[in-house]
């Protein structure tokens, strides 16, 4: 993302910020039922998977990102991962003040944006973001991808499992915004694979595809880990925003 | 954010909301919002038995999970209508006035895009919302993309909470009624469209009973004694819609609004129509909002003024001519007359025009 993600990692720092000077609140520290202890009361994060009466992992929990893999740190990819089409090449250009973060809308930068709860309902797995207190909902009771999407900032997903992993399909993104570190078009395809490894860890592979934009798809991966016994936070982009009008494009 | 036909709420909130519920209306047949939800009772024709009993979860307490609208939104644009004069307090009635002169432009949510806090609640919302339920943790999701907990995992409210938009909820079961309370609200929003206040010490407390299938019973007590002089309930229907979703309603989208509303109520410059001219305007007109629902106005004369009155809710039409009136919330009111009768109501406000013709009632 490098400089385009000024005004987003700006605000980030003060949602973090934030999170720093309220974690002591005793709010935040409810020892959650069903957590697996270690004899001195701590989670036991390498406990088994818990699963769901159907048998299927239980993807439930607060998790956070290990690393932060499309904002400040860059992700490791090799050279020649990402190729761009010609029309993807002639839409990459400065996109500071197109950053949709920038101007707070909202951005499914599906693995960057940590803290997230996900729990499971009645066919429905739901994903509740802390960044700006924004939730997406990925369908996996066998309803197929629309064939006509309405076009959305947070697509459509789908999902269905490919033995332990939960293997989601989103489309149907709007194309005038940028949720990727580079442009994007109405084609766009987002395969996800969660996989929880043990109690405190769960894996994340996405699998970015825009036949219009890249000329082969290309995946990064993100491993997140639980974070026990608290809740989400709000954050509120829109609040106090003076940010955007000092973003000013790169020459 | 706001009824579809609302005449006293901030213009800029109502233009967005008429793009939302233009959306819904041009997508409400998009094949992907009619998708046949698994585990709904049906009738013979395949549509949705709303009359059914209610559905139980696993745990045996009611399942209240369903993508709920509220038709009819008596406090939508006013929570206090059922307070009496003295019941709010001084400081937030003189503030509440200072709001409806700025005709809403200062309004938090649905001018300047925050998220909408209390007034998300099925009491005062105008939008769908969906409740998913677990046995512990109840969420309801909305369309302008903001989400509520509700843990019902027996923990207390915190003592003392991190003040935010949504507030903390925590619910408990009361025979088949989930009683949720909360707490923790910030001061920043407003409660209604006409912009009535409320502080840190806001806690509401919501009542939800699935009476069958299809109809939620929602009532929801206010109790801010920073603000109110007294604790008050409302209470609201909600119609479950079968095989939906939400949709996207992201205020922030190309806003453009917000740099417009310029004036102050106080700019409206009254003339003097004859008692006489004004009776002639007395009377019911009843028709639908452009987008279907239904809306019916009383109009009387109370003095040498015209007053107008929908469920309840009365303003005062300040005449601009002898045949256009002004309502305190910047909407227009023109009478139009055919053969020297009056024969139909033409409203006109940013949420959209309706023209309503004259009925004969008795009152």
């Amino acid at each position: 993302m490098g400089k385009s993600c000024q005004g987003g990692s700006l605000k980030l720092i003060c949602g973090v910020a934030l999170f720093a000077s309220c974690a002591a609140g005793q709010w935040l520290n409810y020892p959650a039922p069903g957590i697996p202890r270690l004899p001195d009361g701590k989670p036991n994060l390498s406990a088994p998977v818990p699963r769901t009466p159907d048998g299927k992992p239980d993807l439930s929990g607060l998790w956070t990102n290990d690393a932060d893999p499309l904002g400040q740190r860059p992700v490791e990819r090799k050279p020649g991962d990402i190729v761009l089409t010609p029309q993807g090449k002639a839409l990459q250009r400065p996109r500071e003040n197109y950053f949709p973060g920038a101007r707070c809308l909202p951005n499914i930068l599906y693995l960057a944006v940590a803290p997230f709860k996900i729990f499971v309902s009645r066919g429905t797995v739901v994903m509740l973001y802390e960044h700006d207190t924004t939730f997406r909902q990925i369908f996996i009771d066998g309803r197929q991808l629309p064939k006509d999407p309405n076009p959305t900032f947070m697509g459509y997903s789908v999902g269905k499992w490919d033995g332990d992993t939960l293997e989601v399909d989103t489309s149907g993104f709007n194309d005038d915004e940028l949720i990727l570190p580079g442009p994007h078009s109405d084609a766009l395809h987002i395969i996800e694979r969660f996989r929880r490894r043990d109690f405190g860890h769960l894996e994340i592979q996405a699998t970015i595809n825009d036949p219009k934009i890249y000329a082969k798809p290309w995946t990064i991966t993100v491993n997140s880990h639980l974070v026990p016994d608290t809740e989400l936070l709000e954050y509120i982009c829109n609040e106090n925003e003076k940010d955007l009008k000092h973003m000013v494009e790169s020459k | 954010m706001t009824p579809p036909f609302d005449l006293t709420d901030a213009p800029g909130g109502r233009l967005k909301v008429l793009c939302s519920l233009a959306l819904i209306a041009t997508c409400a047949s998009g094949q992907w919002l009619n998708y046949p939800a698994p585990g709904i009772l049906r009738l013979p024709d395949g549509r949705a038995n709303l009359a059914a009993p209610a559905p139980k979860a696993a745990n045996g307490k009611p399942d209240l999970s369903g993508v709920w609208t509220i038709n009819y939104r008596p406090y939508n644009e006013n929570i206090a209508r059922d307070l009496k004069p003295g019941e709010i307090l001084p400081w937030a009635e003189a503030l509440t006035k200072q709001r409806q002169e700025n005709l809403g432009k200062d309004d938090p949510s649905s001018v300047h895009c925050l998220p909408f806090g209390p007034r998300i609640n099925f009491a005062t919302d105008a939008h769908p919302l969906k409740i998913v339920q677990t046995p512990t943790l109840i969420v309801i999701l909305g369309q302008d993309l903001t989400y509520r907990q509700i843990f019902l995992d027996g923990r207390d409210l915190p003592a003392d909470p991190n003040p935010d938009f949504m507030g903390y909820s925590v619910g408990h079961w009361e025979g088949d009624t989930l009683v949720v309370t909360t707490a923790g609200y910030n001061d920043r929003t407003w409660l209604d469209y006409v912009g009535h206040p409320h502080t840190g010490s806001l806690r509401t407390i919501e009542r939800f009973h699935r009476e069958d299938f299809g109809h939620l019973e929602i009532s929801e007590t206010f109790d801010d004694p920073k603000a109110y002089a007294r604790t008050w309930d409302v209470k609201v229907t909600g119609d479950l819609m079968p095989d939906s979703d939400l949709l996207e309603y992201v205020c922030n989208e190309n806003e453009k609004d917000s740099a417009h509303m310029v004036g102050k109520a106080s700019d409206i410059k009254a003339v003097d129509v004859p008692p006489e001219v004004l009776a002639k305007y007395a009377g019911v007109y009843s028709g639908t909002t452009r987008l279907g629902r239904p809306i019916r106005f009383e109009i009387f004369l109370s003095g040498r003024e015209l007053w107008s009155s929908r469920d309840g809710a009365k303003q005062l039409l300040t005449p601009v001519s002898t045949t256009k009136f002004a309502t305190p919330g910047g909407a227009q009111f023109e009478f139009i007359g055919e053969n020297e009768q009056i024969v139909d109501l033409q409203l006109y406000n940013l949420a959209g025009d309706a023209r309503l013709p004259r009925v004969r009632e008795e009152r």
